[in-house]
């Protein structure tokens, strides 16, 4: 286990340092991209209204700006706490967003797709790697937050 | 989704509260982990995990399912939370 609860609102986190590392790079460039209209972000801010353009347009100009003051509140703790080993639960909570966003941003750049045919491009194997080590992170986040008489039996791809 | 899990269960997401105009669905997509899915549909909706597993599971075999109901305000609140979460939400107005 990466991620071990200690108490209803403790965490220990004892993540490797080259895992921790790479999350803290790709959350630094994240943060610089967030208002960027980068096409990688676009799984960040979903459509809500898909068969209502003009409803859309209202409600992307209300909630584009909280969706990213949220993300880069989240981004600013990942940073903040780069060398912690134990967290409280809106800190593992703001780690378990970040590393699904980054997820979402990779996963979009690599044209993941569930197709047992698929796989990554040559050039994008690298990536594919880290995108990866991020299902296996998050899915640690995910378990270590699960009541400890529930076992969802659910592994990281 | 990835992880997906072996299981027959089936369940609907065409019931309607007439009560609730808005409806607000959560989209299939291959990046979402199931784990993570199940999660945020707990944390946000306060679903028990059965609740949360089988629509996590309708979204994965049925493509969507209908998590929230509500008026527009609500279906729109909800909407907001799931995209905060990195979820494929959308909303739309029931039928009848």
């Amino acid at each position: 286990m990466l991620i071990t609860r200690i108490d209803t609102d403790r965490f220990i986190f004892d993540v490797p340092a080259v895992l921790r590392d790479t999350v803290i790079d790709l959350a630094r460039q994240l943060d610089e991209e967030l208002e960027s209209d980068n096409p990688g972000l676009h799984r960040l801010f979903p459509t809500a209204y898909a068969d209502d353009p003009e409803r859309d347009a209202g409600y992307q100009v209300l909630a584009r700006g909280e969706l990213i003051d949220g993300r880069r509140t989240s981004l600013t703790t990942v940073i903040e706490t780069a060398e912690a080993d134990e967290f409280d639960g809106d800190t593992l909570d703001a780690w378990m967003r970040v590393v699904n966003d980054l997820r979402l941003v990779l996963g979009t750049n690599l044209n993941v797709s569930e197709s047992v045919d698929w796989s990554p491009p040559p050039e994008l194997e690298s990536m594919y790697v880290v995108y990866q080590w991020l299902s296996i992170l998050l899915g640690h986040i995910v378990e270590a937050q699960l009541p400890d008489e529930i076992d969802l039996d659910i592994d990281p791809d | 989704m990835t992880m997906p899990m072996e299981t027959t269960e089936t369940t609907t997401d065409s019931e309607v509260d007439t009560e609730h105009p808005w409806q607000v669905l959560v989209w299939n997509d291959p990046i979402n982990l199931m784990s993570y899915v199940t999660l945020v549909f707990q944390k946000l909706f306060g679903y028990s995990l059965e609740k949360a597993t089988k629509l996590m599971l309708d979204v994965h075999e049925k493509g969507r399912a209908v998590v929230s109901s509500g008026t527009r305000a609500e279906a729109e609140a909800d909407v907001h939370k799931l995209h905060a979460h990195g979820l494929w939400a959308t909303m739309e107005k029931t039928e009848g």
